[in-house]
């Protein structure tokens, strides 16, 4: 398949079961509920190393908040229940209640519910108060600004990880633009996050390593300099891939990220240096999910 | 489908009290018109049938009409977990007792305990409401622990007497003691409110619109004037009431009061500025 001289390689990505809630991060203004948002999101890019993958999804108008204040939406996902709980109620309890003037809540309901704000109401040391409004109890908790509002569950939902795509350009710099162009694009679909900065990642992985100690090491075969040195999946005239990893809370709404985020790169085309679109997988035998390039661009 | 309907005979009147407490939806459940006129309900120191009280009309349980009520009538809604119950007039003592769900409504007063131990639903008073609403039987500790109460007239003396969770909306005056011994929840008073507010309160929230003319008692402390967020949740739960309650204009500006500080002093009176 080749889109305005890009060609789709015949792939797939290769995506996980992972879980995954939305939370509502509001506040004074839309720049405070953005800061707590981005505290929160820190160090969120994989579940290598960070315990999870989280991102922003999109600002709130006071019209779809809970308390009527500016809010910023956040997808958090963890490759299990547990583990997604301890992520969120560390980070929000570090990067939300810390937060001056924001309050915190449920962003989805899911099959199951998990603390959100639960246990950070000892924080209140005793004075905090509990209230039952409309079925959903939440936590007042006095803080020196004021009081720290939070809801005390947040659902959780079965969602998808790691569903990705490879821009391939002959150059760095059209790699990025291409990828920025992407993820604009993408950041438009609701549901889904790209947990890397900026959402672009330059060093993909393949599993294992050389070393013992670690079980994820550099893609070798995408990278341009090892062209001569290693079994290279680049042909002589690509100089430089990025990747552009997606997490969403269900398959189709990783397919619609990627279809519009190729669709963009694609837009740009030949001309613009982009030469393939591969995907990342491991031979289709960890992942249930897969996101075959050529049916999705279909 | 017409409302199951009991009309009291007026002739002879009633003498004693009547316990309703046989007369909900969940008791009604698939019985026939039959059944339901040979009920035996308590009156006084005997039994008698329903159809001696009540000319019994109408075949939907789910849908039950107290006419031509008077506040004889006890136990109305006792237990209930569903259905719908209107009383046109007045209506007696523990009025939504123990009540799991469903809603009440009645078109004039209720007597004391309305909402005695109620757990979840809905009552609606168009009236006036006794003392003791949301509260617990006497040497009980526990009163209302979910629901709402909507009530609006005036409500009685030691409204939320022990009261543990849920909400008690009063669009009038509330009167003495109200929320004394309170454990949680929250009562809204649109009115004025009666001497001793907030006595031997623990927990819970009593907001006003207005400051009480008989002013706060020396039990609670002044907190200071404050914005608090989970004032527009609250009045966004109202939206969907029907009461004055859901054309209040939201607010978050208040002065907060907290005691009981002769008890454990956790609750708190919140007076809109």
């Amino acid at each position: 398949m080749i889109i305005n001289g890009v060609t789709i390689d015949p792939t797939f990505a290769e995506a996980f079961p992972m879980k995954g809630t939305r939370i509502i991060i509001t506040a004074h203004n839309t720049k405070w509920a953005m800061i707590s948002a981005q505290a929160f999101t820190g160090f969120a890019t994989s579940v290598i190393a960070c315990g999870c993958e989280a991102g922003i999804e999109r600002e709130l108008d006071p019209s779809e908040t809970p308390d009527g204040r500016h809010g910023v939406a956040v997808l958090i996902f963890a490759m299990g229940g547990k583990g997604l709980a301890k992520q969120v109620e560390t980070r929000a309890g570090q990067c939300v209640l810390t937060s001056p003037t924001s309050a915190l809540f449920a962003g989805v309901e899911g099959e199951t519910e998990m603390a959100l704000g639960q246990n950070l109401r000892f924080f209140g040391d005793g004075f905090q108060i509990s209230k039952m409004i409309d079925g959903k109890r939440y936590w007042r908790i006095p803080v020196m600004d004021g009081e720290f509002l939070t809801q005390e569950k947040t659902g959780v939902v079965s969602s998808v990880g790691g569903g990705n795509f490879l821009v391939l350009a002959q150059s760095q710099a059209q790699a990025l633009v291409a990828c920025e162009a992407a993820i604009e694009q993408m950041r438009k679909i609701p549901n889904v996050i790209m947990p890397f900065p900026g959402g672009v990642v330059r060093s993909g992985s393949k599993v294992g390593s050389k070393y013992k100690a670690l079980n994820a090491s550099t893609n070798d075969a995408f990278c341009p300099t090892l062209k001569g040195q290693t079994k290279s999946d680049l042909s002589p005239e690509v100089e430089s891939v990025m990747e552009i990893v997606i997490d969403g809370l269900s398959k189709e709404d990783i397919d619609k990220a990627m279809r519009v985020g190729i669709q963009a790169v694609c837009d740009l085309g030949a001309e613009h240096g982009i030469r393939r679109i591969s995907a990342g997988n491991y031979g289709g035998k960890l992942g249930p999910f897969h996101f075959h390039l050529q049916e999705i661009m279909a | 489908m017409s409302a199951l309907t009991f009309t009291l005979k007026t002739a002879p009147a009633p003498v004693q009290r009547i316990d309703c407490s046989p007369l909900t939806s969940d008791a009604l459940a698939e019985k026939s018109l039959n059944d339901i006129a040979a009920i035996k309900l308590q009156t006084g120191n005997t039994t008698v049938r329903a159809d001696s009280l009540f000319d019994i009309s109408g075949d939907d349980v789910t849908n039950i009409v107290f006419a031509n009520s008077s506040d004889k009538l006890d136990f109305v809604g006792h237990s209930m977990t569903t259905g719908k119950i209107t009383v046109e007039g007045n209506v007696g003592a523990y009025f939504g007792i123990f009540m799991y769900g469903g809603e009440l409504e009645i078109t004039g007063d209720t007597g004391i305990y309305t909402a005695c131990e109620m757990k979840s639903g809905q009552i609606k008073i168009n009236g006036n409401a006794g003392d003791f609403v949301g509260g617990a039987r006497p040497g009980r500790k526990n009163g209302m622990a979910g629901g709402t109460v909507i009530i609006t007239g005036n409500s009685g003396d030691r409204t939320g007497d022990h009261m543990r969770r849920g909400m008690i909306l009063i669009e009038g005056n509330a009167g003495d003691y109200c929320a004394a011994r309170m454990v949680s929840g929250t009562i809204a008073v649109l009115g004025d409110t009666g001497a001793h507010l907030g006595y031997a309160m623990k927990r819970g929230t009593v907001l006003l619109t207005q400051t009480p003319s008989r002013g706060i008692s020396a039990n609670f402390n002044d907190c200071g004037s404050h914005t608090l967020a989970f004032l527009p949740l609250l009045f966004a739960s109202f939206a969907k009431l029907d009461s004055k309650f859901a054309q209040l204009e939201s607010f978050s500006r208040v002065q907060r009061y907290a005691g009981d500080l002769a008890g454990i002093g956790m609750g708190e009176i919140l007076v809109k500025i």
